[in-house]
């Protein structure tokens, strides 16, 4: 077996599988922790005006809050950049589609290499520029620990490696295969950590918005 | 001003009447790991886990943006929290153990600092995280994890311990409260004390009785005016709650306890709270589930009682004679943690006043600095001073003859830094002015 059939075999099935019962273990174990009935009268009543109040936090806080804006553009916008041109880049490169409709069973029209590998430069700068800000910035300094460290290496190295197969860069003589592998088990450590990390945050950040909202205007407050 | 001056020198006073903290180093760990454990529960849980560790919360916070210092962060205060859970709680904990110590006692005492010092609990970081995490709730139950480890600021053990153990605030029991009301009753104020059965129960507090007694006279000639069933209960008259302020479960619960035993003794059917800002959470919100089942009354704040009443056509206020222009300091725990906006802000339009609304306002109003027990700590002067800064540039930014608010923590703080400083804006009740524009004004 190949480095290539390995990292398209067993490792995928593998990194496939832990991100599955991964994400099925941290999910269900948060979830059956115990809750608590709220015993208090509330101000405004009804699963309407929770599930409203939920819902519009889950769109309100999508956009950067009017009072801080001068502070936080920077980090709101490059955040949603990175995460939309890494989306892009992973479903939208012709190479992927292949991939994507093998598992699907369908798949979608591409986008051009060019434009792919523009977008790709981008929000690797990106991802880069916040890393190096936040080991720099004295806020984030105090709250970054060893899960962010390991969070953007695995969230980076994915298109580090992919540029350098859709490149042929022969990095330390490497074959293109052998750089092909790199890049498909770099994407595999990367599922592999999902539910462990900080990069969780995507199964359960829209439920913590929905249950903030829900309880704010329980007691009057739109969220 | 000298009631003031006494004042502040009894709250410098506080910290040499703590008791002194005897637990073991491991104990008092123990204790304070089995609070969060007890307390943590699902949605904590999933706050705590969907942290993307962005910071955005530091601009919401007043100690940090008037500081600029990073271990004032929101989200870093509740990091010790994060750390018990992540290790004895999580779904991952196996994993995070590989990464994560133990908690300290030398942590514990650092806590104090970031969950009581440099935290009012205003709940503005709250509104900001864009992933919605309830940072304050996380916060709180840091407090509780502290006080139980006797980690909680001296001042605020004082005070939790005489109200718990004397049943007394600043001194202030029945007696003063009797004496109180004799000295208002001369003034031609009715007030209904221990009355056996009445619809509404009124609470006042020990900074009432002895600082504010025009605002707890105000309170009682609106409710006469309204001709309302109503009384105050010396077995239960105090709104303060320092259990909750302390992060004091027993204690808090106690106080609780009662409130409820007053109003089911003489069967109300609302019990108002007063001026007091933490006296609203704490039996609105709190009272319930500390206790374990539902309050048989409804719980206003006087404010917001007030402006119902007014905006329903059953309370008469004419006009201010001489027009106004004021601004309104949305107490945290009524506004942001309460939904009390409205209301106050129908009196105030009632009143004729004009309302210049201060850049942060209603829900992202800026705490005054010292809620949350934060103007007992001796420790938090000079960052109560910093965060004084804001609000005092956004007063001044309106061009408001006149600061209105409806808590009492709120008046004396913006009252006493503002002294400090020379700022010569008056700090009013909005009690009071209602009281003062009755008509037929007894």
């Amino acid at each position: 077996m190949t480095l290539l059939d390995f990292a398209r075999g067993p490792a995928f099935f593998a990194a496939f599988s832990i991100l599955i019962a991964g994400l099925l273990w941290r999910t269900s174990g948060l979830l059956l922790l115990r809750r608590r009935r709220n015993l208090a009268k509330v101000r405004i009543r009804g699963p309407v005006a929770a599930v409203a109040g939920g819902l519009r936090a889950v769109a309100m806080r999508s956009v950067p809050p009017h009072e801080l804006e001068k502070n936080i553009t920077f980090q709101h916008f490059t955040g949603y950049a990175w995460h939309i041109g890494w989306f892009v880049t992973f479903l939208f490169l012709g190479a992927h589609l292949p991939f994507i409709r093998s598992i699907l069973g369908f798949g979608w029209p591409s986008l051009p290499n060019g434009v792919l590998l523009v977008i790709t430069a981008i929000t690797l700068g990106i991802l880069l520029t916040l890393y190096i800000r936040r080991l720099f910035h004295p806020v984030l300094r105090v709250i970054t620990d060893m899960d962010d460290h390991i969070s953007v290496l695995l969230t980076i190295l994915p298109l580090i490696t992919g540029i350098a197969a859709f490149a042929h860069w022969s990095v330390f003589g490497l074959r293109y295969e052998t750089m092909l592998s790199i890049h498909i088990l770099s994407v595999e450590a990367l599922m592999v950590w999902l539910p462990f990390g900080k990069i969780y945050h995507c199964a359960t950040g829209l439920l913590t918005r929905f249950r903030l909202g829900a309880t704010f205007i329980r007691r009057g407050v739109r969220a | 001003m000298s009631d003031l001056s006494e004042f502040e020198s009894r709250v410098k006073g506080l910290k040499s009447l703590a008791h002194p903290v005897t637990l073991p180093d491991e104990e008092r760990v123990r204790r304070a790991k089995q609070v969060m454990l007890e307390k943590l529960d699902s949605h904590t849980a999933m706050d705590l886990e969907t942290c993307v560790h962005c910071g955005m919360c530091a601009e919401a916070c007043h100690f940090y943006e008037s500081t600029h210092d990073p271990k004032y962060t929101p989200i870093h205060k509740a990091y010790l929290l994060r750390k018990v859970y992540r290790r004895e709680l999580s779904p991952v904990r196996l994993l995070n153990k590989l990464f994560l110590r133990e908690i300290t006692a030398q942590q514990l005492d650092e806590w104090t600092e970031l969950a009581f010092n440099s935290c009012t609990e205003c709940g503005r970081c709250d509104l900001m995280c864009p992933m919605g995490i309830h940072i304050t709730q996380a916060i709180s139950i840091t407090r509780e994890a502290l006080g139980a480890a006797g980690a909680a600021p001296p001042e605020l053990r004082a005070m939790e311990h005489e109200q718990a153990e004397h049943g007394t605030v600043f001194g202030v029991g029945p007696e003063q409260l009797l004496r109180t009301i004799e000295e208002l009753r001369g003034r031609g104020i009715g007030i209904p004390l221990d009355e056996p059965v009445a619809e509404v129960m009124v609470l006042t507090t020990a900074l009432d009785l002895l600082l504010y007694k025009d605002t707890f006279a105000a309170t009682a000639r609106i409710l006469n005016k309204l001709k309302v069933s109503w009384t105050v209960r010396s077995a239960g008259f105090e709104a303060a709650n320092f259990g909750m302020l302390s992060g004091h479960l027993r204690g808090q619960a106690l106080e609780s306890q009662r409130i409820v035993d007053a109003a089911v003794a003489c069967g109300a059917k609302l019990v108002i709270t007063p001026e007091c800002g933490h006296a609203y959470p704490a039996l609105r919100w709190d009272a319930a589930n500390e206790l374990g089942k539902p309050l048989p009354f409804e719980v206003m704040a006087i404010s917001e009682y007030v402006g119902r009443e007014i905006r329903a056509g059953r309370l008469k206020v004419r006009p201010v004679e001489v027009p106004r222009k004021v601004t309104y300091q949305d107490p945290c725990k009524l506004g942001r943690h309460g939904g009390v906006f409205d209301e106050p802000r129908a009196a105030l339009k009632a009143l004729g006043l004009e309302l210049r609304e201060m850049q942060s306002h209603g829900k992202t109003q800026y705490c005054c600095g010292g809620g949350g027990g934060v103007f007992l700590i001796d420790a938090s002067a000079p960052l109560r001073r910093r965060t004084f800064e804001i609000k005092q540039h956004q007063v001044d930014d309106t061009g408001a003859d006149a600061l209105v608010t409806t808590c009492n923590s709120c008046r004396l703080n913006l009252t006493s830094e503002a002294r400090k400083v020379n700022w010569d804006i008056p700090v009013e009740s909005l009690v009071e002015l209602v009281a003062a524009s009755l008509t037929d004004n007894p």
